[in-house]
């Protein structure tokens, strides 16, 4: 399969006749050839059908906007296979630096490495170049590796914010080699869901509160909807001075923090022995 | 058209309103040999003649009372063949039930269900009623019972009824006989003493035929030895 | 993905000493998408006798008022409600009449016998085929989870109150594992002399 060689993004600053050690960093950071591929003859078909044991995090509502303070990014916490729900805690915004976070929607595991991978990149280019990568960039070395993997069955549906001198950045990065930027975006199963939401209560000039609160509120209502999204909302604030996360509410309670009366909800239940 | 226009129920209203053909079909069970039952308080007995045309018919052979379902049977006045129709439909009609609530069927609902059956043959096109009139004997969750069950369809639940030859006696004997709180011992030597009283000829074990279904709720015709030994006792 | 996970459903019955206890989740759903979370799995045959339907939402409907059908016609014909063994063995004698093309539906019945007040469970497949137990029954999107929780938190000869706390635990921890059940749920107690029922709140995702 053809690559594109992307190693020079990476400029090495020390010789291929160094450590043993040192050389395996780079294999790491740059290569893709490195992954051992099935010894099958026909490699898409093997791959289609061992997918299912590697996408165990299928079901996600993810979203991130920016606004005139910065970028929020909001995200659940469930980890399904098939209808099972294998976790309720997982974290699903992986933190690639201070300035930098991305989003996991897709298989977990490939979101894990190759942002982990994409973390080593960044900070490989600041050491290089003593000054931080900027989110432009920073999305698209991962952007760069998806395309280089495309037809191989990875499964990514990421965005990468941040902050850098040119103000707050945000980008949607999946793994078909998609690379888009954007003011707002919502990824996974739910996204439709919490979109409805975002779309609805979006203004450019909210406040801080206001728009940590149409985060969790988005994430609150795709969890509502959609099965396979759940557990807890965890929100993201980015600024100039990086990333702080904000919050991190169990959905088992933000519900009845939202409805405390059963009747204000609209799928408010009749009486148990009417129907029966 | 066809042969339909010919072939009308063989019961049609006379105009004075009656069906003769129910009444002949009536006719036809009072010429018949005397069957009764009795209800107790534990228990129900059916009773019934077996008189044969001739000495020469192997008496062991004719069975008069039939064991419809576990607890419940039933004996007939009228014309054999007829009756073992009905006893037919009606255990496959306990059969039925059986299949489909994997319990026994109730006698109430055997009894309506046979009923129908007879109530069908008034009304239908090409066939005739019934020559028969039955007793039905059984014992479910709702204790002891007997119904009688006529050519008409029409069935009502009885303390003690006689249909056949001798049933206006029977019938008689019986009212004088009754108590509310009789029990099934001494309802089977009711039976045998109100049979025996139109009896024409010896009474034995071999020419009567008596059946009982006790708390037990297990419809049993009795042996010609057990009848035996009941008439000795009525002696 | 298998039709019977089409709607989502999880049925908890439970058997304590002269009560029974049933319960359901109360999610509806297509696939994925949640379209109501008032929906009840569970049935009233009759005071003493109550029927929980999983599988597919269209032929549970159906399902239910074919029962309710041959339940009137009982009533009618024998002048008294029917009991529960003798109601499962109706059941299972509707599902079979579909042998080749079953009405996708999981039943679970808990009734108390009239007289002795003895409790009785069954469980049967889409084609009838009975499972009677005397602890509990399951049916749903998540049994491994609810057998798993029954398994755990059964004790015999449980008191309603008791009981009532025991199906509760074990439908709404069941259903949490479960992406197609949950969103609330609803238990009856039946004992000698009433029927409570109670609606519960749980999570909502």
């Amino acid at each position: 399969m053809d690559k594109l060689d992307f190693s020079g993004l990476c400029s090495r600053p020390f010789s291929e006749k160094s450590s043993a050690h040192l050389e395996d960093l780079s294999a790491i950071t740059s290569s893709v050839q490195d992954f051992p591929l099935p010894q099958v003859q026909d490699v898409d078909r093997f791959e289609s059908e061992v997918m299912a044991y590697v996408k165990p995090n299928h079901g996600t509502t993810t979203l991130g906007f920016i606004f005139k303070h910065g970028v929020i990014i909001a995200v659940d916490s469930r980890a399904s296979m098939g209808s099972y729900i294998s976790s309720q805690t997982v974290k699903k915004v992986i933190e690639i630096n201070p300035y930098l976070l991305g989003t996991m929607a897709g298989g977990a595991a490939d979101c894990q490495f190759w942002q982990r991978n994409l973390g080593q990149q960044c900070r490989l280019y600041e050491l290089n170049n003593g000054k931080r990568i900027s989110v432009r960039a920073a999305s698209k070395l991962l952007a760069n590796v998806m395309f280089s993997y495309k037809g191989y069955g990875l499964s990514m549906g990421t965005m990468v914010a941040g902050y850098d001198p040119t103000g707050p950045g945000l980008y949607y990065v999946d793994s078909d080699g998609q690379r888009t930027k954007g003011q707002i975006f919502s990824v996974g199963s739910g996204s439709l869901y919490a979109y409805g939401v975002l779309d609805n209560g979006y203004k450019w000039d909210m406040e801080v509160e206001d728009a940590i609160e149409l985060g969790r509120r988005s994430i609150y209502h795709a969890t509502f909807r959609d099965a396979v999204s759940g557990g807890t909302v965890s929100v993201y604030h980015v600024t100039a001075n990086g990333w702080k996360k904000v919050r991190g509410d169990d959905v088992g309670e933000l519900h009845y923090e939202y409805y405390p009366a059963a009747e204000a909800h609209p799928c408010f239940g009749t009486d148990p022995l009417e129907a029966a | 058209m066809g042969e339909s226009q010919y072939s009308f129920s063989l019961t049609t209203f006379s105009p004075s309103g009656k069906l003769v053909q129910i009444e002949y079909a009536l006719n036809a069970v009072a010429a018949g040999a005397t069957s009764l039952g009795i209800k107790a308080t534990n228990g129900v007995v059916l009773a019934t003649e077996k008189k044969l045309r001739s000495t020469l018919i192997d008496e062991s052979t004719v069975k008069r009372i039939s064991v419809v379902s576990p607890n419940i049977g039933l004996a007939y006045s009228g014309m054999g063949p007829d009756s073992r129709l009905l006893v037919r439909r009606a255990r496959k009609q306990a059969q039925a039930y059986y299949r489909v609530y994997k319990e026994h069927i109730p006698v109430a609902q055997l009894c309506r269900e046979t009923a129908a059956v007879m109530q069908e043959f008034t009304q239908s096109g090409g066939v005739r009623p019934f020559g028969v009139s039955l007793l039905m004997a059984g014992y479910d969750d709702n204790g002891p019972q007997l119904y009688q069950i006529d050519p008409s369809g029409s069935y009502f639940a009885w303390k003690a009824s006689a249909i056949g030859k001798n049933m206006t006696n029977a019938k008689t004997f019986l009212e004088k006989r009754y108590s509310e709180d009789m029990e099934l011992e001494d309802a089977v030597h009711t039976a045998l003493l109100t049979l025996k009283e139109g009896f024409e000829g010896q009474i034995s074990g071999h020419n009567i035929e008596v059946a009982i279904v006790g708390e037990d709720q297990k419809f049993r015709v009795l042996t010609p030895a057990e009848v035996s030994d009941y008439l000795e006792e009525v002696e | 993905m298998s039709i019977f996970e089409y709607n989502g459903a999880a049925i908890v019955a439970m058997a304590g000493k002269e009560c029974v206890a049933i319960g359901s989740d109360l999610r509806f759903g297509v696939q994925f998408q949640t379209l109501a979370t008032d929906y009840k799995k569970v049935y009233k045959i009759h005071d003493k006798l109550f029927i929980g339907l999983a599988g597919l939402g269209t032929d549970a409907q159906t399902m239910y008022q074919k029962l309710k059908f041959r339940h009137n016609l009982y009533k009618l014909r024998e002048e008294r409600n029917i009991k529960p063994s003798t109601f499962g063995e109706l059941v299972s004698s509707v599902l079979y009449e579909k042998r080749f093309g079953p009405y996708f539906v999981s039943p679970v019945i808990a009734g108390l016998d009239d007289k002795t007040s003895a409790p009785y469970i069954c469980g049967m497949d889409t084609i009838g085929a009975i499972e009677t137990a005397d602890d509990f029954m399951v049916a749903g999107t998540a049994p491994d989870s609810l057998y798993g929780m029954c398994e755990s938190m059964f004790r015999p000869d449980m008191e309603p109150e008791e009981l009532f706390e025991t199906v509760t635990q074990c439908l709404m921890s069941g259903a949490d594992r479960d992406a197609l059940s949950g969103w609330g749920a609803i238990v009856y107690v039946i004992t000698k002399d009433k029927v409570v029922a109670r609606t519960l709140k749980g999570r909502m995702d």
